[in-house]
This record gives structure tokens, sequence and C-alpha cells, in this order.
């Protein structure tokens, strides 16, 4: 040990010692392949994506058609035309709302006439008459029926072609106007149309045999594929997944190993979370993606709406990673990572659909006596507008009983993940020109991407915080 | 100093894992830290590398205060009872700790593949840890251990679940990491094995250390000696200072000198006059031998709770 050259012996081998240089992106990418392996290992990735695949090969054997209908289009849009809509939101205002807008003519198709096929592509030869007081109202000119039929505030069912006035001079002179036109389908005719949708060649009839309007079917299965039962499916797979990582990073004989590194811990926990994150959120990517693609191909409807179901699900994933990272931390099992998260999830469920009643109470009153929303497309359908109901004597809405303020309480505090959803919904709900007393909810301004993004990020933002903590300062 | 500790106390509640150790280390030394389970060898070598914050006291590796990023850069750490992800390969473990460590990707993937060789791991890099047998992982600890070519390595149980050859590589390569210049920190159970490798041992009972100092001098010779004639002793032989006692089935003699002090010439000189004196009685040598304390008779004495002997 006194060996007189020893020194020169630790130079030697200080000379040959490889370099080391700690790089922060280095050790992210490291913790992040780390965690790629980790979650390869559970073989979820290829049940989740068999999964994905199946559900694509299944709604590709799905068929969306439209059925004969174009007449009832023709009837509405003259009749419409009766009224003054500008400002009318084809999407939430009912044909109840027209009522005292009327502009004292009344118009109807007398005849009409697919040049094709009875079909929302298709071109029709349709007699357009007018009803006016001559004294009150003046005649119209073809270019401004032209510029109204078919346009209902912002949506475009129809445009004119052609158009010939074909009345003789006496019948314009007492009040009554002929016009021969050739009808094109405006823009927004497709959504409105009635498809029918079978699913394995003809065996199963997801909408009735009349169908139901085209926006509709894509929202609901964009709905029920992507944020309702597709994400839900996918985020518990996922929180399963995750849930091992902490525990198993924190367990004894293997944080060790990952301690002695010169490393600060908090980078440990933040890098793994985050990797974690990546992971899910470029299977939910695949889960949207794939959705917006069974839907675009099935139904020809290529509007991106369903994509913000992507960022909508990651924060609430994030969220609930945040809470099972925590519960990793503290409890270093398993078991209580999963069940703690599924717990908060459950706890953020029920509030938020509280909270939806809660909300609906408020708007249900503010509306009593007001004519309840309804689709156009309903409307067509038969379905009449009918007006909101007051509540019986003695009976408080829902927000003002104790249970209401409590929940409105308790949520105000909560992140704001349903609302998230709620969001998510509106946007679809405006894209596919769907209506009724849920899109009535889902239009509500108490919920916003600010609020809702900024209380979840704060709670994210805090748990980790928090885990970040405990896993600094504790002895291992 | 590569390890200096002083009144190095941690508690656990009320409980005392170290109760002031002070301790120094120099360079190039490989040190047995022996003691039961429960003696605080594991929370001693946790301050070290900075896992663990004492309650009071002071630790310094290779000059700098313990924990900083600069001195963990210098140690491998292997712990007891150490648990490698199983998801993993040999090569790709060795990616993430060496990443961790800070070293850059070339040099890692060299270094991991010398080590895994030099450790007999080579060829087995598809097989993920879940399929290794006990000794394979530990080789595999070692490896991660010795990735960065620290200064200083903390090893506890190295050669546990290793079969005998396996173990005499470890030593060996040990052994060669010493003549590098490394400091090698070994806390085993296995004693014959820490008297045939390390040079200085230190034996902690309770938190606190009994005894510290190289091996030779703690598995000093005894003032006794194992002795055999061609025939047997005469009862009329007498040699004064001399115990005689029959040991080994009565196939040999154990002869005490008394009173010797320290190792040395001294008892050489007793044992000659006795030699002298047997033969004068017509006794003919047939063996001699030196007895020796053993590290597992120091360590005995003190786990069972005697003095330092």
């Amino acid at each position: 040990m006194k060996d007189p050259d020893h020194f020169s012996r630790e130079d030697a081998a200080a000379a040959e010692r490889v370099t080391v240089r700690p790089w922060v992106p280095r050790t992210f990418a490291a913790i992040l392949r780390d965690t790629w392996r980790e979650f390869l290992d559970a073989k979820v990735l290829y049940l989740l994506l068999l999964a994905i695949a199946l559900l694509f090969g299944a709604a590709l054997t799905g068929r969306i058609e439209p059925q004969p209908g174009g007449r009832q289009y023709l009837d509405i849009a003259a009749r419409a035309m009766a009224a003054d809509l500008d400002g009318i939101d084809i999407a939430t205002q009912s044909m109840g709302d027209v009522a005292g807008r009327l502009n004292g003519s009344v118009y109807a198709i007398s005849a009409a006439e697919p040049l094709a096929a009875d079909l929302p592509a298709g071109h029709w030869k349709a007699t357009l008459t007018r009803t006016f007081v001559p004294l009150v109202g003046a005649p119209e000119s073809g270019e401004e029926i032209t510029a109204r039929f078919g346009r209902i505030a912002d949506g475009q069912l129809w445009t004119i072609t052609e158009i010939l006035e074909t009345g003789t001079d006496w019948a314009r002179k007492i009040g009554s106007q002929t016009w021969e036109m050739t009808v094109a389908p405006g823009r927004d005719l497709r959504l409105l149309w009635p498809h029918r949708f079978t699913l394995f060649g003809d065996s199963v009839e997801l909408a009735g045999t009349k169908g139901a309007p085209l926006g509709l079917e894509v929202l609901i299965l964009q709905k029920l594929l992507a944020t309702g039962l597709g994400g839900t499916i996918l985020l518990l797979v996922s929180v399963a997944v995750t849930a091992a990582f902490v525990p198993n990073m924190v367990r004894k004989g293997t944080l060790e190993l990952l301690l002695v590194r010169p490393i600060p811990r908090w980078q440990l926990l933040v890098f793994k979370y985050v990797g974690a994150l990546l992971l899910v959120a470029g299977l939910l990517g695949i889960l949207v993606l794939a959705v917006w693609l069974i839907t675009g191909i099935l139904a020809d409807v290529w509007s991106p709406g369903v994509l913000l179901a992507l960022p909508s699900l990651l924060v609430f994933f994030a969220l609930l990673l945040s809470v099972s990272v925590l519960t990793g931390i503290i409890t270093r099992s398993v078991i209580s990572a999963m069940l703690v998260t599924v717990a908060y999830w459950a706890i953020l469920f029920i509030a938020g659909q509280m909270n939806n009643v809660a909300v609906e109470s408020r708007i249900r009153e503010a509306n009593v006596g007001k004519m309840r929303p309804t689709s156009i497309a309903e409307a067509i359908r038969g379905r009449q507008p009918r007006r909101e109901d007051g509540l019986q004597p003695g009976r408080r809405p829902f927000y003002q009983t104790t249970i209401g303020r409590i929940t409105e309480g308790v949520y105000a505090v909560l992140p704001h993940t349903e609302d998230l959803d709620n969001l998510v919904d509106r946007q679809l709900m405006r894209d596919f020109a769907v209506a009724g007393p849920f899109r009535a909810l889902m239009e509500s301004a108490s919920f916003s991407w600010e609020k809702g993004l900024g209380l979840t990020f704060l709670h994210t933002f805090a748990y980790l915080a928090i885990a970040c903590t405990i896993f600094s300062r504790r002895d291992p | 100093m590569v390890v200096s500790v002083k009144q190095l106390e941690k508690r656990y509640g009320p409980h005392r894992a170290l109760g002031g150790v002070s301790l120094d280390v120099e360079p190039a030394t490989l040190f047995g830290l022996l003691g039961q389970n429960g003696a605080g060898k594991t929370t001693l070598i946790k301050i070290l590398l900075g896992l663990v914050v004492p309650t009071a006291g002071e630790a310094a590796l290779l000059g700098q205060p313990v924990g900083t990023f600069s001195a963990r850069r210098e140690v491998g750490y292997l712990p007891e009872d150490h648990r490698l992800p199983e998801y993993h390969t040999s090569t790709s473990l060795l990616d993430l700790y060496g990443a961790l460590q800070g070293i850059p990707r070339r040099q890692r993937r060299r270094r991991a593949a010398e080590l895994l060789d030099l450790l007999g791991l080579a060829g087995r890099e598809k097989l993920r840890i879940r399929g290794y047998s006990k000794g394979m992982k530990q080789r595999l600890g070692l490896a991660q251990a010795l990735l960065h070519s620290p200064r200083v390595l903390f090893l506890d149980e190295p050669t546990d679940g290793v079969d005998p050859v396996g173990r005499k590589e470890i030593r060996d390569l040990l052994l060669e990491e010493r003549r590098r210049g490394v400091t090698v920190f070994i806390n085993s159970h296995l004693l014959g094995e820490v008297e045939q490798l390390c040079d200085r041992v230190a034996i902690l009972r309770k938190g606190e250390l009994m005894v510290t100092g190289t091996v030779a001098d703690l598995t000093r010779q005894k003032a006794s000696w194992l002795v055999a004639f061609d025939r047997g002793v005469p009862v009329s032989f007498r040699f004064p200072g001399a115990t005689i006692e029959t040991v080994e089935g009565g196939s040999r003699l154990r002869v005490s000198l008394a009173p010797i002090e320290g190792p040395g010439a001294e008892g050489a000189e007793a044992i000659d006059t006795f030699l002298a004196a047997a033969s004068a009685a017509g006794l003919r040598l047939r063996h001699l031998e030196r007895e020796r304390a053993t590290l597992e008779d120091l360590y005995l004495a003190i786990a069972s709770g005697g003095e330092t002997p």
C-alpha cells in the first residue's frame, strides 16, 4: 500500500477511464428508451394495436348509404324562405324559433323531380310558388330567389343553378309567382340527409330502416370510438400498464442502482413520467387517427373536429398519470397506484356528470317558456318543437338544492376534465350540424378550454411536484 | 484518503443504525466490511454513496463531501439483493446505466461489450434478465458497477450465488481493479473469502466500529504450536511455561508457550528451547505448525459480544 509508484498507477488508471459527462438530453433519451422497453414488455401494445386493427376492420365492413329524401329538403328550403333566417344557427335553433320572423310570404314546392337519383348529390328540377299579399309585398326577381333559396343562416342546403319565372302576369298581380328551377345540393345537405348505416354487409342495421342524418351518425360513431368507449378502454389499459412503472422503479434493489447515478432524483421521476406520457400520446394518436380515417372512409366526412379528442384525452391521462406516480411513490405498490388512479377517475367522472346536471338545470330555468332546441333535421323527420316546462311548484332546480350546491362547489376546485370532453363534443356537434337539448348543454359558456386546461394542468403539476419532493427527500 | 469518515451517526427514529463511526481508507485498498445483519454495514455504504443522509458526523469520498455529483461519478455500487429490471437485456441495461452515468453512446457500447466479455456474459446479449440465473445476475450487477471505471467500488456480497470458478474469476477481477488503483469495499459474510482477498477489514457491531486493521494484523500468529513427535510424550517430560494438551484425536499436541507479546520472533525462540528439550528427552519431531487466529475467530468473538481480542 505504501507502494512508491502507487500514484503513477492511479494516474494511468485515470487516463484510461472513460469520459463521463452528464448531459440532460442523454439522460432523457435513456429513460425514454427504458420506459419504452418496459411498456413493450407488458405485451399490451400488441393487444391494443390488434384491437384497433379489429375495430378498423369491423368498421370497414360497414356501409353508410343515403336514403331517398330530397323532396322534404326542397320543402323545408321553400318553407324557410317565409322567414328572415339571418343569424339563425342551423344546428341549434328550431323551426319554432323561426316564428315571429315571418316576412308575409308563403313559399312552397308544387312539383319536384330528380334529374338523376334521389340522392344528396343529385340535382332536381322543381317548381317553386310564392304567395304574397300584393299591397304588402312586392314581386320578387329570380336573382332574389336564387340568393335566398336553400340558405338557412350560414348553412347551405341547396343552390339554384337555373331559374325561370313561368307564372302569368295577372297571377303575379294578385300575389302569386311561379318559378321553374334547377337545383344543386348545397354544402350542408349531406350532413342532414337521412342515411342507412349497416355493418357486416346488410346484417346489422344501426340507424333504423328510415336512416338518420349522416352528421348524427358520424358524431355517434366518432364519439363512441374516440372519446367514449374506445378512449376509455385505451386509457384504462394505459393506467394499468403505467401504474407499474414507478413502483417497479422505486423497488428496493432497483432504486439504489438508479440513485447512485450523478443525476438529480427528480429527473428520474419526471423523465419517466414524460416517457410514459409520450407512449400513451402515441397510442391515443393511433386511435384518434384511426377513428378519423374510419369515419372518413365510411361516410366521406373528413371534418377534423375529432382530432381534438387527442389533446383532450392526453391532458386527462397526464392528470391520471400524475396521480398514479404520486401514489406509486408513496405506497410503492402497483395495485394501490392502479386502484387509487381508477378511483380518482371515477370521482372526476361522477363530479363531472353531476356538474353537467347542475349546468343543465341552470339552462333549463333560464329557458322556461321558450322553445326547446330541435335540429332542423329533426323537424324534417316530424319531431315537433316543445316548450321548456317550468318546474312544479315547490320544487327547486338542481343547482339550488344542497346536493347541487355541493356539486358545484366541489367541481369548482377539481380538475375540469369533464369540460374538456364536453368541448370536444361541442366541436363535433357544430361540425355535424347536430342539435337538441344535449347540444344546448355542450354550448354552455361555463365550459371553456382555458378553465378546463388550466385547472387540469394545475392539479397535474401539483401532484408531480409533491411526488418529486417526497422522492428527493426519502432515504432508500 | 479515498474515504474519510468522522463520528458518523445515523438514526431512524429511536433506532440507531450507526453510532459515531470513524474510518479512513487509503487508495488502492481491498477493504472488507464485516458485521452481522443489522450491524450498520449497508447504512455506512449508503451514506458514502450519498443515498442516505447522516444524522451527524462527516463523510468524505475522494476529498469531496459524499453525495455530490462529482463524487457519484467516481463510485460504482452493487447493492445487496439487487433487482435488475427484468425487461432489459444485458446490453440494454448497461446502455441505460451508462447513459445515466453520462457516458457517450459509442464509449458505453464499447465498454459494455468489454465488460460482458470479461465477466463471461458475452453471447447472451439477446436474453432478457428474466431468464438469468442468480450467478449471471450477479455478474451483470458487477458489470454495471464497473461500467464507468469508477475509482471506488462498493460491493455488497459480490460473489453471492456465483459458482466456485466464477468466484475465483471475480476475485481476480477485483485484484486487477486494485492493481489499477481502485479502492474496493466488500460487504461479505464469506469470511474465508474476505480473509483471502482483502487488505484491510473493519468489523461493525450494532452500529459501532469494533475493530479495524490489516488482515495480516488481525489474523496474527498465536503463541501456540501444533506439534507431533514420533511417539508419545513421556509423562515425565516437563517444560517450564508450556501447557501441553492433546488435540486432533491424539495425533497432535498443542503447545502453548507463555508469555509472548505480539507477533514476531520472541515466540520462535521459546519454541526452539522447547524443541531442544524434547529432543533431549529422545523425542523426534514429525510435524510443527504455528497456530493462527482466523478472521472467523475474531468475528465470532466480536459477534458473541466479546471485546476486541
